[in-house]
């Protein structure tokens, strides 16, 4: 154990070198026979397991026309019932244990996890078993919960950048999901208080050990995670069910959209390209992903110019999404004066050509590889935040060596690789602009200008 | 297992050295540490100053915030803020400033790897800032638009949250404005404000220096000589007291157009960490609203029977950026907080319905207490839950800081201990002491502020419809609720234009 422990706090300490693993701690895979797989990650943090049950389902599994925001829906569904526990004995029992538990849905994934004390983790894992193999709930208890979710969106409304990314996915998708982001369309949350049987459906497809992965990082060995895991998992049956998702055809010609924000707020622009999917072998996900640091990250030129010499700008940030189908590589600027804005547009095209053009300088790369391994390392400051930020990459890979994959290719991409995937993914044909904007008369009551 | 012992007896040295440190209120010859060495690979630093927007001079409202913006989001004199945006950027690192009333700290946490480096960078930061124009003029326009654009027209809920404080603490209060200032004030603070403030607060008798992780033998032996030439100053002192409150219900309706309705409401009490019956109002604010937790009281009534919202929630402690955060930040530490209640957003129909149902179950449990199994599941789950707070490195450095403010015990000690011995009747005594029937200030944030303001001042029933059939005791209860009489005459009701609010 001394042994284990100490090569882990070694490899960590020359996570910058290069040639150590970008994830420093060892892992143990075991899957049961029935599809469900267990990742155990040991630490030195004393008392506390965090569990982390990925399912390999999110808005990108919801196929059929009206039932956008399913995913996410389901993932409150997941806490109002279950054969052996009602809600509130499940409550009482998490609330004497201290337990820190939630849950989140995204594209590709829903992660429910819980960070407990190990003394409790039979008790925690008997709860999961149930709810994830026999999870029960009544159409009245449906119906409050779709009440709960559209306080969500109400509650996210009051931000402009929910409805630009909102609008982003509808106005650069077309056929796949991903045209719609995880909370839906407003008019599918508002039916979904009539969609009880679908969610029944929506639970027997996806709630499967064959989507799922359990993360157990912490106070803990092998053999405790996977013991536990077996005795309440183990029986848990395998299901056949694979979402067919349409395939974006290429985009054919550039895309623009306007929104008309009725309170005073500060302009956005949002500039988006079509991007590749996920990829641990294929550079070119690596080479945007490099790129966007380098063009409009923190120490950018273009950062420089528009937030730090000019003040034009309050806010800006680009890079591409990790996701399972190809998805965007996106632009976000606040501007800070309306009449600003397309200029604060023209620079961001201006920059992205530059990249198209040009080939990066070696040391900017370096020191751009150098912070991403950094900004991993430094990420994984307790068993939940190791949990917390391995969770994505199980959902894509379902192990951790695919984070391990990417940092090597990182290291790999070199100038020419980061120009190539410029040239391949910036095509004007490929990209979709959306703007935000205060309406004329609110903008009224600010600055009186009518 | 040596290892993990090994690390445990590190952490708890760590902190059993941080209590050996002088804490004293006057100035130190030397600074005041708190050092957590461990094995980690990461170095966390909270370099902290006793003082915040409490020391705003009067009509420089924001000041202590825009001064701290001028040394973490700024240059030092020997380098521009893009150089050392350039020189954090291969170790992914940053340094960044977190202002409240009494504590402005400085955070960071780099791999030790980059520790010479990184060190020599925010050393030069804090001691030897480079005060420019151009760095003022973007620090002064970001806490311009945080307010103007960021809480007023963006965070429905942040907004009344904040506004809640400005209600409690009258204006000439040190506590009567938010932390970024006044919108009025900030528009005219000037470069030499900001040098002027640096000088007389950041000083040898305001500083405690903490460090945690693996850093080498010798470090913060460095570190304090380094601080050791900052003036050594005298302790910032603010007449924090207790603010005045009349008794009565009094309400606050911000108009905005947004499609929902948003609540906070509180009151003041004399009870901080520091004090004998904060662990049994910890116990409370548990049970009755345990921040983002669904086993709390409210948040079964009012989301899992009803459906009304997102949760509810509440508070005896400062917790800023709830709606980002299930923690809260360390270094908020003050000498007087509120007890608050926090409903997430309402369709504007059940505005009125959910003010009720929030009274009627706050004043059911100051006329009834706590059972012993609530008492029970709340006490277990706050011995369990400062484990979760104290997760990280950097977390355990913040408690072990604000232990030292509040001159407590390292602090999951503290609450288990505390906890342990905690009885149920200390706990309803805590309640008929502190929680008052009747004293509330509400702030809501509302599209149509006049047709709530009538409907709260008029008393008129507001019954509620529901998609889905309920229970016979909600259906029951939801009669009592529709009625219940919030004592809120003409007067008590305000409707406030969101122009209005930080002004």
């Amino acid at each position: 154990m001394l042994a284990l422990t100490c090569a882990c706090w070694a490899s960590a300490a020359t996570a910058g070198a290069g040639q150590a693993k970008a994830f420093p701690y060892t892992y143990y895979i075991d899957d049961l026979p029935n599809g469900l797989r267990i990742i155990t990650i040991p630490t030195d943090y004393p008392n506390l397991v965090a569990y982390y049950a990925v399912v390999q389902a999110g808005s990108r599994n919801e196929v059929e026309p009206g039932k956008s925001g399913f995913a996410h829906l389901f993932e409150h569904l997941m806490f109002r019932g279950s054969k052996n526990f009602t809600p509130r004995q499940r409550d009482e029992i998490m609330q004497s244990a201290g337990v820190n538990g939630n849950a989140y849905t995204t594209d590709d994934r829903t992660v429910y996890h819980l960070v407990f004390a190990r003394e409790d983790m039979d008790k925690m894992l008997e709860l999961e078993g149930d709810r994830f193999q026999r999870l029960e709930y009544s159409r009245d208890v449906f119906k409050t919960e779709t009440g709960a979710v559209l306080g969500e969106y109400n509650k996210n409304s009051a931000n402009p950048v929910r409805k630009i990314l909102e609008v982003l996915r509808e106005t650069a998708f077309k056929k796949h999901t991903y045209s719609h982001t995880t909370m839906g369309y407003l008019r599918d949350i508002e039916d979904m208080p009539n969609q009880y049987d679908y969610s029944i459906e929506f639970y027997n497809r996806y709630y499967r050990p064959e989507y799922t992965t359990i993360l157990m990082v912490g106070d803990i060995t092998r053999a405790q995670s996977v013991a536990a895991v077996k005795k309440h998992f183990g029986e848990w049956k395998r299901g056949n069910y694979v979402a067919q998702i349409a395939t974006e055809p290429p985009q054919a010609a550039p895309q623009k959209a306007h929104i008309e924000w009725a309170t005073p707020t500060l302009p956005w622009v949002a500039v988006a390209y079509r991007g590749p999917a996920y990829s641990d072998t294929e550079k070119d996900l690596a080479a945007l992903s490099v790129l966007g640091q380098m063009a409009f990250g923190s120490n950018s030129e273009l950062y420089r110019k528009l937030v730090l010499n000019e003040q034009k700008v309050e806010a800006l940030g680009g890079d591409v999404s990790f996701r399972i189908d190809p998805e965007l590589f996106t632009v976000m600027a606040r501007v800070k004066d309306a009449k600003d804005v397309d200029y604060v547009r023209d620079q961001i095209l201006a920059t992205v050509k530059q990249f198209s053009d040009t080939l990066v300088p070696a040391g900017k790369l370096a020191a751009t590889r150098s912070r991403m391994r950094y900004e991993f390392a430094l990420s994984l400051d307790s068993s939940e935040a190791i949990a917390l930020n391995v969770a994505p990459y199980v959902g894509l890979r379902r192990t951790p060596e695919t984070i391990n994959n990417l940092y090597a290719l990182y290291d790999q991409v070199s100038p020419e690789d980061i120009r190539n995937a410029a040239r391949k993914y910036f095509a004007e044909s490929n990209r979709s602009i959306v703007t935000l904007a205060t309406k004329a008369k609110a903008a009224s009551t600010e600055g009186g200008q009518q | 297992m040596k290892a993990r012992v090994l690390m445990a007896l590190m952490l708890l040295a760590g902190t059993v050295a941080a209590w050996a440190a002088p804490q004293g209120k006057t100035a130190a010859a030397t600074p005041q540490t708190v050092l957590l060495p461990s094995r980690s690979p990461l170095v966390s630093f909270r370099i902290l100053f006793m003082t915040g927007a409490a020391s705003d001079p009067k009509g420089k409202e924001g000041l202590a915030a825009l001064t701290a913006s001028m040394l973490s989001d700024a240059g030092s004199r020997k380098l521009t803020y893009a150089e050392i945006t350039d020189a954090m950027y291969p170790m992914a690192t940053s340094f960044t400033s977190q202002v409240d009333k009494e504590m402005t700290v400085f955070t960071g946490t780099t791999h030790v790897d980059n520790l010479e480096r990184y060190y020599g960078l925010i050393r030069d930061m804090l001691l030897d800032p480079g005060f420019r124009e151009d760095d003022f003029t973007r620090v002064k326009t970001d806490a311009i638009n945080f307010l103007k654009v960021g809480l007023r027209s963006e965070n429905d809920e942040e907004l009344g949250k904040e506004y809640l404080y400005n209600v409690i603490y009258p204006a000439d209060h040190p506590y009567g404005h938010h932390n970024a200032g006044r919108l009025s004030s900030l528009e005219k603070l000037t470069l030499e404000d900001a040098r002027a403030f640096y000088r007389d607060n950041f000083t040898r008798a305001n500083l405690v220096i903490g460090l945690s992780g693996g850093y080498p033998k010798g470090f913060e032996a460095r570190i304090v000589a380094d601080f050791g030439k900052l003036p050594a100053g005298t302790r910032t002192q603010v007449a924090a007291a207790a603010p005045p409150q009349a008794e009565g219900m009094k309400a606050y309706i911000i108009e905005r157009d947004t499609r929902s309705t948003a609540y906070s409401l509180g009151f003041p009490i004399p009870v901080t960490r520091a004090d004998k019956d904060w662990p049994a109002l910890a116990v409370v604010a548990s049970y009755l609203g345990q921040h983002r937790s669904s086993t709390s009281f409210l948040y079964q009534r009012l989301r899992e029977a009803r459906g009304l919202n997102y949760g509810d929630y509440a508070y005896v402690e400062y917790f800023p950026q709830g709606m980002f955060q299930f923690e809260p930040s360390p270094n908020l530490g003050r000498r007087s907080q509120i007890f608050q209640i926090w409903l997430r957003p309402v369709e504007p129909k059940n505005g009125h319905f959910t003010l009720r149902a929030a009274m009627y179950e706050y004043d059911k449990l100051i006329k009834d207490g706590m059972s012993e199994a609530e008492f029970e599941r709340s006490r277990q789950f706050l011995s369990k839950y400062v484990n979760v707070l104290t997760a990280s490195q950097d977390a355990q450095l913040g408690y072990a800081l604000d232990s030292h403010y509040y001159g407590i015990p390292e602090f999951t000690r503290y609450m288990r201990e505390r906890l342990a011995t905690l009885k149920l009747e200390d706990v309803n005594r805590a309640i008929a002491q502190y929680l008052k029937p009747g004293n509330m200030r509400i702030v809501a944030v509302t599209k149509d502020a006049q047709a709530l303001r009538t409907a709260l001042t008029s008393n008129a029933p507001s019954p509620i419809s529901y998609v889905s059939p309920k229970p016979q005791d909600v259906l029951d209860e939801d009669k009592v609720i529709q009625s219940y009489p919030l004592p809120l005459k003409e007067g008590d009701v305000k409707v406030v234009p969101v122009e209005e609010v930080f002004q």
